[in-house]
């Protein structure tokens, strides 16, 4: 029997299964509507915008792109610093994740805090604090000077320093969940079979953690290519994609090559995707298998030790540094210049931005939970499902990751400030477009852990479930579900400080009525108010951290009670 | 699978009525920054009791955003900006002329043709320089355009992309008109290579670079040097290039189409009144109203050489003057 027939005769087959639970059918029935619209709908209006020329068709704006230096430049640097970015952070988040599951440094619970700071801040407030602590006339720029001579903050080299602190901690989250998941009795059978330290992680630890640093690594690539607010303020000469993209829509209001410019970034992006799912395909990672898991190992080799640790303590300093200029200078009279402190900047904080903060609130709140079920349940099909167009399931869904946050503003303009036919309402205007912007750009955040999850845990349990008589929704609620709910968590939690904190694309659907913090934060940077803007972004993040904390006790309890339920097995 | 949907729909719920628009509420779109903006709309809203909704964004983005949106506007009024960009909207039709009550004579450089947009303040270009970086350098302050290209700023000079800032265009516009095309180009390829250090996107990003002296000068509307720079404490001070400078119209226009034309009119006529123009004070802008007080230390349009500068001129061939700069200086 050859291959695609046989293919074809299990996809007619799982398709029976899902015949036989019509809530399964309409859930994915449900899926495929909701993602045409929200997510396929609006960059179909971006490439129609790039592609249509007076309602015909017309490629002259990809003719102008590669003709023009000033347009295919960024194209490359983007590639280049996603690539560079990628590559540092990844190893800085498996350095992290490693240190706190597999070594006994000290004070793991403050180490995880730390690193987990630049994610919950607006990103842009790295920068910001790298200006001002290393930029030419910066605090720390005279001792730096001494110690590596001539250097500019501004450009390729201050733009990897400022996103690796700031996405490096994604990979970091990422890793740490696969790094805990990997079964310390497979590492330590290794080293009682005589395996040094060293070769248990190259033979062990890594291959098992591959398709985790790979996730990792497409994240950062990913978000690194479409980051627009370090770029903006600190990337000097070194122009990127994303940035021009934003530019020439906002600055020049050319939307037809803004958005040109944004279909580039799909390039790398797709290609980064598959590259990405078709290495981790050829991998096994089932670890969960049921079995007792015994105590972490805690000893280790020097080698190991000393590098680990200093990555680990040098990357922690940095962070304290960068943001505890952001709170020191949040009290100055005038950043930089006048030191006198004053609690002013948060008198003007709450004046101006009270009813930001509310909005922004109440918005991230009816969002978050939505995106991380839906995005929990999306990797739950794509994972476990059979069923047709389950990959375009899971390409549309990593689509709004991959496109810059302006476009897809955009996008949702063009697309929801009309009656369609695929939509008779009109959403500008309404705080309905922002909470379904959040979902949808969020949600991919949610699916990837997950899917890091899934493919954690050895489809048997489930089977085993299915086996026993219960359908897919029961399984999916009593068994997957507690499985991955560590994983979930953390997805929920990302997806709250994303919409807490974006901006590149909610600031295209705000209106009047409903507005969000990180715009008028913008508003502040954008008029070089630093310390309200610092004050602003200190607020955000202690909202954040709050939230960060209540959600870390829930993942606490459920934790636990996987572990219970597993070590019966 | 049960309690997943009861949780979406409980969501739906909490969410109805969400959308539900409010009646008598002016929606505006402004392009001054989130705190000033506040203080000129607190006042109209204190003296008429209207209720204004309103978001800010530089003007750039309004106009894509008004441009987006042009088959079902959300907003009445574009207050501020650049009045470049308003040239550029009403040649798009983005915008419904309207002729205000002012209680002045509004010269004609204040306003378009078909009163599709009007003036509502003004502004010269400047120069900005921090004077720890000038005395480092043993410099003076430029006062010429041509002092831009002195070897002590070599690499240290900001100012934003002509593209994306009203400000650098009005710069570049006015150049255009004091030297010609080619000579601007060529004369700018120069400064680019060995003055100018950073680029920023908007006008008034040079500033606090100048003030915390990471640039040395930079290049910026005067009032916003005034107001950002000087006022804000910075070790700044403020010159004018003598061959002449371009000056900018804070523009103002009635939306095609928004939801509230009456209540958007009657903000437009309110913002000449004596009483808002004297609130520019704050801010160190220039009012229109010849009644209206000028701030002290703010520079008045006759105490600075200006050129006869062409704002419709400058609206109007934006795109091509644009392109032959990003094809010469390749940014």
């Amino acid at each position: 029997m050859n291959v695609s027939t046989r293919r074809t005769r299990e996809i007619i087959a799982s398709m029976r299964i899902i015949w036989k639970e019509p809530l399964l059918l309409v859930a994915i029935l449900a899926i495929f509507y909701f993602l045409i619209l929200f997510v396929a709908f609006p960059i179909f209006q971006v490439f129609r915008y790039s592609l249509v020329v007076d309602k015909q068709f017309d490629p002259s704006n990809y003719v102008a792109v590669f003709s023009a230096r000033y347009y295919y430049q960024p194209f490359l640097n983007s590639i280049l610093l996603g690539t560079i970015t990628a590559t540092t952070g990844s190893i800085m988040g498996f350095g992290f994740a490693y240190a706190l599951t597999r070594t006994a440094l000290p004070l793991k619970g403050f180490f995880r805090q730390t690193i987990t700071f630049p994610i919950i801040s607006p990103p842009f407030v790295v920068a910001l604090s790298a200006i001002l602590l290393f930029g030419r006339a910066g605090s720390l720029a005279p001792i730096l000077q001494r110690i590596i001579g001539e250097y500019s903050i501004y450009g390729l080299g201050g733009l990897v320093f400022v996103e690796t602190i700031a996405y490096g901690p994604t990979a970091f989250l990422v890793l740490y969940g696969v790094l805990q998941a990997i079964d310390p009795a497979l590492e330590e059978a290794s080293m009682d079979l005589g395996a040094s330290r060293a070769r248990v992680f190259t033979t062990v630890t890594l291959p098992l953690a591959v398709p985790g640093i790979a996730s990792a690594w497409l994240l950062v690539f990913i978000q690194s290519m479409a980051d627009f607010g370090n770029p903006m303020i600190i990337s000097g000469d070194f122009r990127v994609l994303s940035v021009q993209a934003f530019l020439q829509i906002t600055g020049m209001y050319d939307l037809s090559r803004g958005a040109t410019l944004a279909v580039l970034l799909f390039i790398p992006t797709t290609v980064a995707f598959f590259l990405q799912k078709y290495w981790v395909s050829r991998k096994s990672y089932v670890t969960v298998t049921g079995k007792p898991t015994a105590a972490t190992i805690k000893r280790l080799e020097w080698y190991i030790k000393v590098p680990v640790y200093t990555l680990c303590i040098v990357f922690t300093a940095m962070v304290f540094l960068l943001y505890g200029t952001i709170i020191y200078g949040s009290f100055q009279k005038l950043w930089g210049v006048d030191r006198t402190l004053t609690l002013n900047n948060y008198v003007q904080m709450f004046r101006v931005g009270k009813d930001y903060i509310i909005d922004s609130l109440s918005l991230s709140t009816l969002a978050t939970p939505l995106t991380g079920l839906l995005g929990m349940f999306i990797a739950f099909l794509v994972v476990r499902k059979r069923f047709i167009g389950r990959g375009v399931m899971e390409f549309t869904s990593m689509l709004t990751f991959a496109v810059p946050g302006t476009v897809v503003g955009i996008g949702y303009i063009l697309a929801f400030n009309q009656r369609s036919a695929l939509f008779p309402f009109i959403l500008t205007g309404t705080g309905w477009i922002i909470v379904l912007l959040l979902i949808f750009r969020n949600m991919p955040v949610g699916i990837r852990s997950g899917i890091a999850a899934l493919q954690q845990i050895d489809p048997a349990i489930e089977e085993a479930s299915t086996d026993l008589g219960a359908d897919s929704s029961t399984t999916f609620r009593r068994v997957t579900l507690p499985m991955i709910a560590p994983a979930f968590f953390s997805g929920l939690a990302f997806g709250f400080v994303k919409a807490m904190t974006a901006i590149s694309a909610v600031i295209f659907v705000v209106s009047g009525k409903w507005n969000l913090i990180t715009v008028a934060i913008l508003g502040f940077v954008d008029n070089s108010q630093y310390a309200p803007a610092a004050a602003m972004s200190l607020l955000l993040i202690v909202i954040v951290m709050i939230s960060l904390g209540i959600i870390q006790l829930v993942v606490n309890r459920i934790g636990q009670g996987v572990r219970t339920t597993t070590i019966i097995g | 699978m049960k309690r997943l949907f009861l949780v979406l729909l409980l969501a739906a719920l909490a969410t109805a009525g969400f959308s539900s628009p409010v009646a008598e509420v002016l929606h505006m779109y402004t392009a001054f920054d989130t705190e000033e903006a506040q203080y000129y709309i607190e006042a109209f809203e204190a003296e008429t009791g209207i209720k204004v909704e309103w978001v800010r964004m530089s003007s750039g983005e309004v106009l894509a955003r008004v441009e987006a949106e042009a088959s079902n506007p959300q907003a009445s009024v574009w207050h501020a900006g650049s009045n470049t960009s308003h040239i550029n909207a009403a040649s798009k039709g983005l915008l419904a002329p309207y002729r205000p009550n002012t209680d002045f004579q509004l010269q004609p450089q204040l306003h378009a043709d078909d009163w599709a947009w009007t003036g509502f303040y003004t502004g010269a270009i400047g120069f900005i320089s921090n004077k720890d970086f000038l005395s480092k350098k043993g410099a003076k302050a430029p006062t010429s355009w041509t002092d831009l290209l002195n070897p002590a700023f070599a690499k240290n000079v900001a100012l934003a992309y002509p593209y994306t800032s009203g400000t650098a265009y009005t710069t570049y516009a006015t150049l255009v008109q004091m030297l010609g095309e080619k000579e601007t180009l060529d004369w700018w390829a120069k400064f680019d290579q060995q003055s100018v250090f950073q680029y920023t996107k908007s006008g008034t990003g040079c500033i606090p670079m100048v003030g915390l002296g990471e640039v040395g000068v930079g290049i910026a509307f005067s009032h916003d040097i005034v107001a950002k720079g000087i006022n804000a404490g910075y070790p700044v001070v403020m010159t004018f290039p003598k061959e002449g400078t371009g000056y900018e119209v804070g523009g103002l226009s009635l939306i095609k189409g928004g939801p509230e034309p009456e209540l958007g009119k009657q903000f437009i006529d309110w913002c000449y009144t004596v009483k808002a123009q004297n609130l520019f004070q704050k801010y160190s802008r220039l009012p229109v109203n010849p009644k209206a007080t000028v701030a002290p230390g703010a520079v008045t349009m006759d105490q600075v050489k200006l050129i006869d500068y062409d704002a419709i001129w400058a609206g109007e061939n934006k795109d091509r003057l644009i392109e032959a700069w990003r094809d010469r200086i390749g940014k």
